[in-house]
């Protein structure tokens, strides 16, 4: 536990972790040449890249009821030193995914048909919806924001990353025609922590910790 | 500076077919009896339909403007969620051990002449199997062009000779969910079912393939008969069909089944009328444009028009999609 505590306590250690699942397409377009990747390459890139924006979402929210869980745990501690890098990079997966997207409904040619479809259609407009929350939070994510906006403010402002959670659980349930179970496989665990959290056992200890969650994160 | 020697299977790019030249001299091949060639070469167990190829071409049905797809995309990426939800799925999971050799179809309901019949029986009664280039079109907008082998669908139906209270046809694939792995998870109501109505499956469209390019249909994209309506979206073409029905009422299907505000009896295919999820109006092309891919305007009924608007004249399209 230590050494992977250590591991985690270094930033190069995480910026590896959140560059390598972008890489993953790399495998099936130019290693096996995968036939039925190479179909149709963007698409396969596109789903991609949103998925390890879900992942990262999802990761990132879990730092805050693990730390109320295991206030004292070092890998938890190790973690919760991330939350802005992680945080942000999920914004930048998302981002680069709806670029893509915009690319792979036919570019400028089709862009009237693109954003009519981004702001009409439910699937498409909570992904809109999430992606411009995750771009408020980063932009807000500088230490000069948060002096701006005072501790207090900036939490509540923070919150909003559940809406973008949430609306991106139902944006990846809506990509596919039948359920896809990947979305239990992302959020579930996060859902899990957060009635942990909400049910506490810890009793008043609970309390000090959730106190102490209630700092931003960049100030910590 | 960094000299690089080159491998001895390396190939410089002036060695290359041009992609042109490739494509024409499939087209040749295809002509002089590649059909043949596939057919005689394939060892019979792996594919289930071997009867009528070589097809003949019919010229009635080989738009020089469409450019099929090739063969490897329309293998390898499928829609067949018996074995698995995934496109790559089908390929590997459908070549597994599920026999589609022999296989017998059953055409009864509303008609005089009830069969129970083998596939490689049925086909030299229909007068053996023609090629036809469609364009296909999937609900999840992308398409391909695809030179499919078999017979119309018309010519089983006067075959079957329906009674004059038929109004409707429907196809169920097979139930087997001891070697199929899909059939035994819940994804959707097995067996899958689909249907037209009579006149529509009376137009010369539809289609009953046997085969891709010349060769039997493999077992990924619904061997060894499915049906190819080409101006309605792919969901509407039952794979691997044990049944076929004459009946008096609409049926249902199984994707309406499934989510009814999503997908209609119809699923013709309409650029005006989107997806409750997205935009029909437009549609990438499979195996066009590199590795951005090409995306075109879907074309009315999929650019069949001409031959099926009387269809649905007078019929509010957005309502009954």
């Amino acid at each position: 536990m230590p050494l992977l505590e250590n591991l985690l306590r270094r930033k190069p250690v995480i910026w590896t972790l959140i560059l390598l699942p972008g890489l993953w397409p790399v495998w099936p377009l130019f290693v096996t040449k995968d036939s039925s990747a190479l179909t149709d390459p963007l698409k396969l890139i596109l789903h991609h890249l949103g998925f390890v924006a879900c992942l990262l979402l999802a990761t990132v929210l879990t730092f805050t009821p693990l730390r109320v869980l295991w206030p004292k745990s070092g890998l938890v501690q190790a973690l919760n030193r991330h939350r802005r890098l992680v945080g942000v990079s999920a914004f930048a997966y998302a981002a680069i995914h709806y670029s893509v997207h915009l690319l792979y409904e036919g570019g400028v040619e089709f862009l009237p048909i693109t954003l009519k479809a981004d702001l009409s259609k439910p699937f498409l407009v909570t992904g809109m919806s999430a992606l411009t929350i995750l771009l408020g939070l980063s932009i807000t994510s500088l230490h000069a924001a948060v002096r701006w906006l005072g501790g207090k403010r900036w939490k509540q402002l923070h919150r909003l990353a559940y809406v973008a959670a949430a609306l991106v659980a139902y944006h990846q349930a809506a990509a596919r025609k039948v359920f896809p179970m990947q979305v239990i496989y992302i959020f579930g665990p996060l859902v899990v922590l957060e009635i942990l959290r909400i049910y506490n056992p810890r009793g008043p200890n609970a309390q000090r910790s959730t106190l102490n969650s209630q700092r931003p994160s960049s100030l910590t | 500076m960094l000299i690089r020697s080159p491998k001895e299977w390396e190939l410089p790019e002036s060695a290359a077919t041009p992609e042109s030249v490739y494509h024409h001299r499939r087209t040749f091949l295809k002509t002089l009896g590649f059909g043949l060639a596939g057919a005689a070469l394939t060892p019979r167990s792996l594919f289930a339909t071997t009867a009528g190829f070589p097809t003949r071409v019919n010229p009635n049905y080989r738009d020089p403007a469409l450019k099929p797809t090739a063969y490897e995309h329309i293998t390898s990426y499928n829609n067949f969620y018996e074995f698995g939800t995934d496109k790559a799925d089908p390929k590997p999971n459908a070549n597994q051990g599920w026999k589609t050799e022999p296989w017998t179809v059953e055409i009864g309901g509303l008609v005089r002449n009830p069969t129970k019949i083998d596939a490689n029986e049925l086909v030299p009664k229909m007068g053996g199997a023609e090629q036809r280039v469609y364009r296909f079109r999937c609900v999840e907008a992308w398409s391909m062009v695809i030179p499919w082998d078999g017979f119309p669908l018309a010519k089983l139906i006067q075959f079957a000779d329906p009674k004059p209270e038929a109004k409707f046809v429907t196809f169920t694939t097979f139930n087997d969910p001891k070697n199929v792995p899909g059939q035994r998870r819940p994804i959707l109501e097995w067996p899958y079912f689909e249907g037209l109505r009579l006149d529509e499956a009376m137009n010369d469209l539809s289609f009953i393939a046997t085969g891709i390019y010349g060769r039997p249909i493999p077992n990924q994209n619904g061997a060894p008969l499915r049906l190819v309506v080409p101006w309605k979206y792919g969901f509407k073409g039952c794979k691997s069909i044990v049944k076929i029905d004459l009946v008096a009422k609409q049926p249902r299907n199984t994707w309406q089944v499934m989510a009814p505000d999503e997908y209609g009896f119809y699923a013709n295919v309409n650029p005006q009328v989107d997806h409750p999820r997205w935009s029909q109006a437009s549609e990438r092309v499979i195996g066009e444009g590199g590795a951005l891919g090409r995306r075109q305007r879907t074309l009315m009924f999929n650019g069949y028009e001409k031959q099926v608007a009387a269809l649905y004249q007078g019929m509010n399209l957005a309502k009954l999609y």
